[in-house]
């Protein structure tokens, strides 16, 4: 960016000697960021990175570090699937309860040696059963539900924030409040607003959406939220749909307000409907906004850590919330340094499949 | 989350009093702030202040659930951060922080370590140095409505788990038909925490299934009777239980009793005081047990406590030590018991006349700390912490369904073997 233009004649010259010193100011300038980020990125991300194949304890200076190799990450990433066999009875018939064919329990089937295997889940294919396992069975889980908890996240957020977007961004009284109003939610520490929907999903009629539940008939007033193995993730959803919509709905308006109202008047000329303008002018010209917007929340909610950390605890983890689960419950360190890396790596994939799908022309 | 506000907060108190009074000592002590407990510790900040103008004396509050506790301390370790001198710490923490703390006897701790139990004094004992100082003791009880069992024919609290079951059925029942759909019949801790432990260990011991790992070191959870107990449990959740008690800690499930939508609570000798204070809707209506019986005949109340520490990483450990020293002594575990009903650790408080008018039970719980079942904190140390967590994984996936009670404690089993090193066995 801050490099001057090399167009092809300049290249055969050479840059000029005003060009050299531009680029060593530019240089120069630079210079104190990248001091800054070895400082307070490539340092500890580096210790991070060292400690991942030690297995260092937290907290616990009298023990005593070793090196360990990979056998951090082979804990963590270690899967398998195995086919569960049915339960016969002494004559070699299947047991059927309810007509339902019955399983051996996974902990009999998934290998124990050397390393242990546990189940992450269950899936019939074709009339058998197979058990996924791993060795560190909470870690994939975590990566699974962080994953599944970001797509359907970032997409609501972003229909929802496209919708608000669009409507703001029409000449209406009182617009100015509704902005304002618009960003409270996301103007609430993380903390406070995970402790207040805590409150609003109480398992009991204390809770807001269990009393309105029971009112209205549609529930029995103790659904537990929670507590439900189904209902957490969607949970933790509208917890980040309601707090990051916001933040969405403001960058795409950010977005909408570069785009030239000639052209809709140009398109209202031409007897163009509204929805054809949508997806003739407001869509692309918004793309870029769109990639950008995309790109953070993404990688803000594949990090995600106090929600899940505040309402669930020990219950369910995110990736980062299970990554601070090894370190202070188990005070296991090297495989907690481990997942860290883990992560890194798994955001950094998204993030450059993310600017090769949509960055790539958009971003330039 | 919380820890980072708790952070901010210590730093926040430590950098203004260090501004406003310079030749000022300020030690803060770090207590938990369940019921009243936080109140009580400030009050009684306040009059060593009195004594001592020189020191200040900042109480901060840590997180309810001891693993967020234990997080925040590990935290300030790690660090060898001044922040914290003196810290509340559970009675399985000593030999896991053992090496952070500094020696009480160094600091005159011989003079009163007699009045206190010698079973907890040696538990806080690591290597022959004195961890931390006894500052109250705590066991699992049962509560119980006097005026619902009265109301629908039961003449005693319920001694078996099977009555407890009956009872809770009927009166449930009852005050549901009468108008109260938002009433349950027995509420106790079942979140994913160092609280299920202490619950399940007395679901399991009370059933003849041991106490996870045996005193002699065999690791015992994977056993018939052990999985009883834990299936009956998670029969409760949805039926006498509220669905919701698999997210419950300690406060959860007082606020529900306290608020007159329980008939039966599980719960530490804390809630006593509290359900009786005035803005109570049960006061003067319920009153404590020991917890009931499974197969083995006998109950069994899960022991607890906390402890006061002082850091090895204090700039002041002469006067912290002083503090903790005095915040554990007689006069002030006194008041504690009769304002707040915390069990002391000062023998002699149990026979004082003050402390039994406050809180009559106390004389009646000779019997439940005598059959109390301490948890596997010795023997696996200094791994507790992750076979705790084993454990209560385990049972809050059975409680949860996510697994089957035989898996989930063969697998606990498995996992806790992993962590000691020692071999299964029998109870």
């Amino acid at each position: 960016m801050l490099t001057p233009p090399r167009t092809a004649t300049a290249r055969k010259r050479g840059p000029s000697r005003l060009a050299r010193a531009e680029a060593r100011t530019a240089w120069l300038l630079l210079l104190p960021t990248f001091v800054i980020l070895a400082v307070i990125a490539f340092y500890p991300f580096s210790r991070v990175v060292t400690s991942s194949f030690t297995n260092a304890r937290f907290a616990s200076a009298n023990a005593e570090t070793r090196y360990v190799g990979l056998a951090n990450y082979r804990a963590l990433l270690s899967m398998t699937i195995r086919e569960l066999p049915r339960v016969v009875d002494d004559d070699g018939q299947p047991v059927l309860r309810d007509g339902e064919p019955q399983y051996e329990s996974w902990v009999r089937v998934l290998p124990r040696e050397p390393l242990r295997y546990r189940a992450v889940f269950e899936f019939s294919l074709l009339g058998r059963r197979y058990v996924v396992g791993a060795v560190t069975a909470p870690f994939v889980r975590a990566i699974w539900d962080t994953s599944v908890f970001t797509v359907i996240a970032v997409f609501l957020e972003t229909v929802l924030g496209m919708v608000i977007a669009l409507a703001l961004n029409t000449e209406f009284r009182g617009r100015g409040l509704m902005r304002a109003a618009m960003l409270v939610p996301w103007a609430v520490i993380t903390a406070v607003s995970a402790r207040i929907w805590e409150w609003m999903l109480q398992p009991t009629r204390a809770g807001l959406f269990n009393a309105l539940g029971s009112y209205l008939g549609i529930s029995d007033g103790r659904t537990d939220f929670f507590g439900n193995l189904t209902l957490q993730l969607p949970s933790m959803i509208a917890m980040d749909v309601w707090k990051t919509t916001p933040f969405m709905a403001l960058l795409l308006l950010a977005g909408l307000s570069t785009i030239p109202s000639e052209l809709y008047e140009a398109a209202e000329v031409d007897g163009a409907s509204r929805l054809r303008q949508f997806f003739t002018i407001t869509l692309p010209l918004l793309r870029p906004t769109l990639a950008v917007a995309l790109v953070f929340r993404t990688l803000d909610s594949l990090r995600v850590f106090d929600i899940f950390q505040v309402v669930l605890g020990n219950r369910r983890f995110s990736m980062a919330s299970y990554t601070q689960d090894l370190l202070i419950s188990q005070r296991d360190m090297g495989t907690s340094s481990a997942a860290s890396v883990v992560i890194f790596v798994i955001i950094a994939i998204f993030a450059v499949l993310y600017i090769r799908m949509l960055g790539q022309r958009s971003l330039e | 989350m919380k820890r980072f506000l708790l952070a901010a907060a210590v730093l926040f108190f430590v950098g203004t009093n260090a501004l406003a009074q310079e030749e000022q000592v300020t030690i803060v002590v770090a207590t938990g702030a369940v019921g009243q407990e936080l109140e009580l510790t400030r009050a009684a900040a306040q009059r060593y202040m009195e004594q001592h103008p020189n020191v200040t004396v900042d109480v901060i509050e840590t997180p309810d659930l001891s693993n967020d506790r234990l997080g925040v301390y590990l935290q300030v370790f790690e660090a060898q951060s001044p922040d914290i001198d003196v810290m509340q710490i559970d009675v399985i923490w000593p030999g896991d922080l053992a090496e952070h703390l500094v020696d009480l006897y160094e600091y005159g701790a011989e003079e009163v370590v007699d009045q206190h139990f010698p079973a907890i004094v040696e538990n806080n004992t690591v290597d022959g140095r004195l961890v931390g100082i006894p500052w109250f003791t705590d066991s699992g009880l049962l509560y119980y409505r006097t005026d619902l069992l009265e109301k629908y024919g039961y003449d005693a609290p319920p001694t078996t788990w099977d009555e407890l079951e009956e009872m809770a059925q009927t009166i449930q029942d009852g005050e549901r038909a009468e108008g109260n759909p938002d009433f349950w019949g027995f509420v106790w801790q079942g979140n994913s925490y160092e609280g299920l432990t202490c619950d399940a260990l007395e679901w399991i011991a009370s059933n003849g299934g041991g106490t996870i790992i045996s005193p002699d070191g065999q690791v015992t959870i994977d056993n018939p009777a052990a999985v009883e107990a834990v299936e009956r449990a998670a029969g409760w959740v949805g039926t006498i239980s509220p669905d919701g008690v698999t997210s419950f800690g300690e406060e959860d499930a007082r606020n529900m009793f306290q608020a007159g939508n329980a008939a039966f609570m599980r719960n530490w000798p804390y809630a006593y005081s509290l359900g009786n204070a005035e803005d109570s809707a049960i006061a003067g209506k319920f009153d404590v047990a020991p917890l009931p019986a499974g197969a083995s005949g006998n109950g069994a109340g899960t022991l607890g406590g906390w402890q006061l520490a002082v850091s090895r990483y204090s700039e002041h450990p002469d006067i912290a030590a002083d503090v903790a020293l005095y915040l554990a002594s007689p006069e002030e575990q006194k008041i504690r018991a009769v304002e707040g009903s915390f069990l002391p650790t000062v023998m002699s408080l149990y026979e004082d006349p003050e402390v039994l008018e406050a809180a009559p039970f106390f004389g009646r719980l000779y019997d439940v700390l005598i059959n109390g079942v301490a948890r596997p904190s010795t023997v696996a140390a200094p791994n507790y912490a992750q076979v705790s967590q084993a454990f209560y994984t385990a049972v809050h996936d059975v409680l949860t369904g996510a697994s089957t009670a035989e898996d989930a404690l063969a697998l606990a089993s498995l996992d806790i073997q992993d962590i000691t090193g020692l071999e299964a066995g029998q109870p």
